[in-house]
């Protein structure tokens, strides 16, 4: 019940997007625009090797003869890729060696955004890496990890340090060619983190991103890459938050994820991207490519997510299933209100034997927004005994939003056993009377109802996030009743 | 263009001047249409519609020149409604067959009539000239309104029942495609039954392109009933558009069984409150057969109702298809829409793709779709031959019962008999093919 109330305490406090403000802060820019320049200047400024600016101009070349994808139900202008800068960075002459070098400005924002990077004031049990526009700014926790021989770094870091982790990896389960968007992102990434747990190794504590959006007119493009050997355990958050602007600033990331035999991944996100105000100007375009490759027998990757802001989300986190008994798992809160448009889902790719997959969302479409749920669950010829249980429930909040559900479901596989249902409704008038005659107003009701709605996927996040998450919900709904 | 859509492109020109309705607007329709159809061509997978069934590949593999007017005897295979008392309209190779049809003593307020006999009436052209929204899917009725040649065309007056059900046979006698057009418009409080059997009578290599256009005026009632049983190599293309005003009722089942290849597409809309509509069905398929179900509904008004049930059983290397889209348009409120779909596997070899989606334009609605594709319950087999049933009876038990729940909601007593006949000879057939 204290989240419940705290929630609607949040409701009636907090302003609109409180993570609207700006960080004055004097950045390092590329050119203005996308050509093999702007790629060989990224590489160069993260110090790489030739071979991985060899891998980014192939993919910006290749990246030059695709075409957008127009199949997602979203609507946006057409988006100028030379009108934007690939890469920012906070000016700094020198790397810093400790915290007490960095910018104090940038230490502040961390602050500000509920991220204290100083280690003894952080909730204990969660390392930190601080990603400011294309560049991280600190990675917290890093010493104490390496004891256990856990690698957690900045991708940069880690194409310097441990190559042949990178190269063997890297673009293993989203190749390069993958879609336009991923393609983009693998010639122009900057930044983004990678995490390797060795084998046997249960990650000591939470490992987390946080990617903050600060310059004007710049994309975000991070790569993450998180391998987790034989048998070993990791549980990794992701939050992401941009100034309020009214420009639409695009995010393309990747992530790929690589469980071993025996080893689990947990990845959680709160996505809570600028979404634009009232009148959908402005706003966070993101477009997400997200992939876990279970390779190993009995491995499991699970994917969390609370989507609450972005203008245009487009995101869709998938597992390929090849290791026997693999099991994938996708828990999807996505809310939208005001203009957002959200077009998400998820992808089980079932090819071993025994394979399992659940797939739970909650789309909560408000005000004049979209809301789709787009997935696939495919049964390979060779993959027997295949269960997948798929759940989208869908809630209509108001008569000026929509909500879509497009399910596909291919089984060349008789033993497979695949259950889809979706439903959609909307608060009921009962439901909301109830609370009313309690003595809560309509928006806390209404926050109540939501989050109730939501309890099945709260559940699976991470204790810390869960709560956080929990007020976002009812945020996110604000000014959505009436 | 490819080589199928070459030759259909090529019929119609051949054709242009013998088809009905030459002189008039239809002729000003027909090159529009076709001139369209010729711009977009076969649908192929990359139409996301057509995701599952690539009619520009899949065309190639039968014949598709016109079928001539068959004018000789016909083998007139039994049908399954044969026992049941009907007005009985028959076309053979999509063209109206006078002497086998018996159309005698229709109420009054029925009129009954081959297509090329309406073309002149301003009901027909309204039915026809009707426009859906042109997209991946319904493009397609193009192709069939360039070269409709022939078909039913049924009008029922305000509040008259048709006593009889009307069985439209459709029979297949020689190679070559077919094209017909049925139109049915019931005008306010009239009600019919119809029974629709698509048979091979001779031939083997064909084409069968049908187009129903329904309007149910207020309170009308329609219930249609249909028996897909086409030949060995043939491809069976059928859409239905039908639109409902207030208080309609349409009810509308399709069994499909035989035939190499079948894509069946329904467009139903609602245009006034209170109206309901039901459209089912079930197909058992083995071999290397291919069905695929497009049914799309559009709730355009408040208060309406949809409920779809389709079933699908697939043996052999059989593909089944099912694609559902379910959409509320803004401010129809109070919407009950309800989709499910569930498929059995029996082989290693089948395979089934579905895809129901919901759009929702509207909060005060009560939508849910389901769909399920797995294989038959080990412990139901094993409970059967516990009690001392064989493994091939107690899978057939557990089949005939997965799809007489479809088969159940055929609102018509004699028909829904009729098919659980023709389900039970499926697995005759079985026992012959092994």
């Amino acid at each position: 019940m204290v989240a419940i109330r705290e929630t609607v305490q949040t409701v009636g406090e907090v302003e609109k997007y409180k993570y609207g403000f700006s960080t004055d802060i004097e950045s390092d820019k590329a050119p203005l625009g996308l050509t093999e320049d702007t790629v060989r200047f990224i590489s160069a400024k993260k110090n790489e090797p030739e071979w991985m600016l060899e891998w980014r101009l192939e993919a910006y070349r290749r990246w030059l003869t695709m075409e957008e994808p127009t199949w997602a139900k979203v609507e946006y202008p057409k988006i100028d890729f030379q009108d934007a800068y690939y890469y920012a960075a906070p000016k700094q002459t020198v790397a810093p060696k400790s915290l007490d070098e960095i910018d104090p400005k940038l230490l502040e924002t961390y602050k500000k955004l509920g991220i204290p990077l100083i280690e003894q004031q952080m909730l204990a049990g969660i390392a930190v890496d601080a990603v400011f526009d294309s560049v991280s700014v600190v990675t917290t926790f890093k010493e104490k990890l390496k004891e256990v021989g856990v690698i957690f770094c900045p991708l940069s870091e880690a194409v310097r340090d441990h190559p042949d982790l990178v190269r063997k990896y890297l673009g293993s389960v989203v190749p390069t060619s993958d879609n336009f968007y991923a393609t983009l992102n693998a010639a122009v990434f900057s930044e983004g983190s990678f995490v390797y747990i060795p084998e046997g190794v249960r990650c000591p504590m939470e490992l987390s991103t946080y990617f903050r959006i600060n310059e004007r007119q710049t994309g975000q493009f991070e790569r993450t890459l998180i391998i987790a050997d034989k048998g070993s355990y990791v549980s990794y958050l992701e939050g992401c938050t941009a100034p309020q602007r009214d420009e639409n600033q695009l995010h393309a990331a990747v992530v790929e994820l690589v469980a071993h035999d025996d080893a689990e991944i947990k990845y959680s996100t709160v996505q809570n991207w600028y979404p634009g105000d009232e009148d959908g100007k402005g706003g966070i375009y993101n477009f997400v490519t997200k992939r876990g490759d279970c390779r190993g027998v009995n491995s499991k990757i699970s994917w969390t997510q609370v989507e609450t802001g972005s203008a245009i989300t487009w995101k869709y986190p998938s597992c390929i299933l090849r290791g026997d008994n693999s099991r994938g798992e996708f828990y999807s809160i996505a809310i939208s209100n005001g203009h957002q448009q959200v077009d998400s889902g998820t992808k089980m790719i079932h090819l071993g034997k025994n394979t399992s997959s659940r797939i739970i969302s909650k789309g909560i479409s408000a005000g004049k927004s979209s809301n789709t749920y787009r997935g696939l669950v495919g049964v390979h010829r060779k993959a027997e005994n295949v269960r997948n249980f798929t759940q989208c429930d869908s809630l209509l909040i108001g008569s000026h939003c929509s909500a879509h559900t497009v399910p596909y479901i291919e089984s060349k596989n008789p033993g497979a056993i695949l259950e889809h249902e979706a439903t959609t409704s909307k608060i009921s008038d009962e439901q909301l009377f109830y609370c009313r005659q309690r003595g809560m107003d309509e928006e806390e009701a209404v926050a109540l109802i939501v989050n109730g709605f939501c309890r099945d996927v709260l559940q699976q996040l991470p204790m810390e996030f869960a709560v956080e998450a929990q007020k976002l919900v009812g945020i996110s709904l604000e000014g959505s009743v009436g | 263009m490819t080589g199928a859509a070459k030759t259909l492109v090529e019929n119609f020109e051949r054709e242009r001047k013998t088809l009905p309705g030459a002189s008039g607007w239809l002729d000003v329709s027909r090159a529009k249409a076709l001139a369209a159809f010729a711009e977009a061509g076969l649908p192929h997978r990359r139409v996301e519609e057509w995701k599952y069934t690539d009619l520009r590949r899949l065309l190639d593999d039968v014949s598709l020149t016109t079928a001539p007017d068959h004018l000789g005897p016909v083998d007139l295979p039994a049908t399954a409604f044969e026992a049941m008392d009907c007005y009985k309209l028959v076309l053979v190779n999509g063209r109206f067959r006078a002497d086998l049809s018996s159309l005698a003593k229709l109420p009054k307020g029925v009129e009954l009539h081959p297509l090329a006999n309406v073309l002149s009436e301003q009901w027909a052209k309204k039915l026809i000239d009707r426009q859906s929204d042109h997209d991946g899917a319904t493009r397609i009725i193009d192709l069939n309104t360039a070269l409709m040649r022939d078909g039913m065309a049924l009008r029922i007056r305000k509040g008259v029942r048709l006593d009889k059900p009307l069985h439209l046979v459709f029979l297949a006698a020689d190679d070559g495609g077919a094209h017909a057009r049925h139109l049915v418009e019931l005008e306010e409080g009239a009600s019919a039954t119809i029974f629709q059997s698509h048979l091979a009578a001779g031939a083997s290599s064909y084409f069968v392109d049908q187009v129903s256009d329904i309007h149910l005026g207020a309170d009308a009632r329609l219930e249609m009933v249909r028996l897909v049983d086409e030949g060995a190599k043939s491809f069976h293309l059928s859409s239905l558009r039908a639109e409902l005003e207030a208080g309609a009722d349409f009810g509308c089942f399709t069994l499909t069984m035989g035939g190499q290849m079948q894509r069946q597409q329904s467009f139903v809309r609602f245009n006034g409150e209170g109206a309901v509509a039901r459209v089912n069905g079930a197909s058992a398929l083995r071999g290397r057969q291919m069905a695929d179900t497009f049914c799309h509904t559009d709730h355009a008004v408040p208060a309406c109702a949809s409920d779809t049930l389709y079933r699908t059983v697939l043996d052999g290397s059989a593909t089944g298809t099912f694609q559902g889209k379910v959409v509320v348009q803004p401010d129809a409120q109070k919407t009950d829409g309800r989709q499910m779909t569930n498929a059995l596997l029996l082989s290693r070899e089948a395979s089934m793709n579905a895809k129901p989606e919901l759009e929702i334009y509207a909060d005060d609605v009560q939508c849910a779709h389901g769909s399920t594709i797995g294989e038959l319950n080990k412990d139901a087999i094993f409970y059967l031959r516990a009690r001392g049933l064989n493994e091939r009876d107690a899978r057939r038990l557990l089949v005939t019962a997965f799809l007489d729940e479809a088969l159940d909601r055929i609102a018509h007593d004699g028909a829904r008999d009729a098919l659980r006949a023709v389900v039970a000879n499926w697995f005759s057939a079985e026992g012959a093919a092994t």
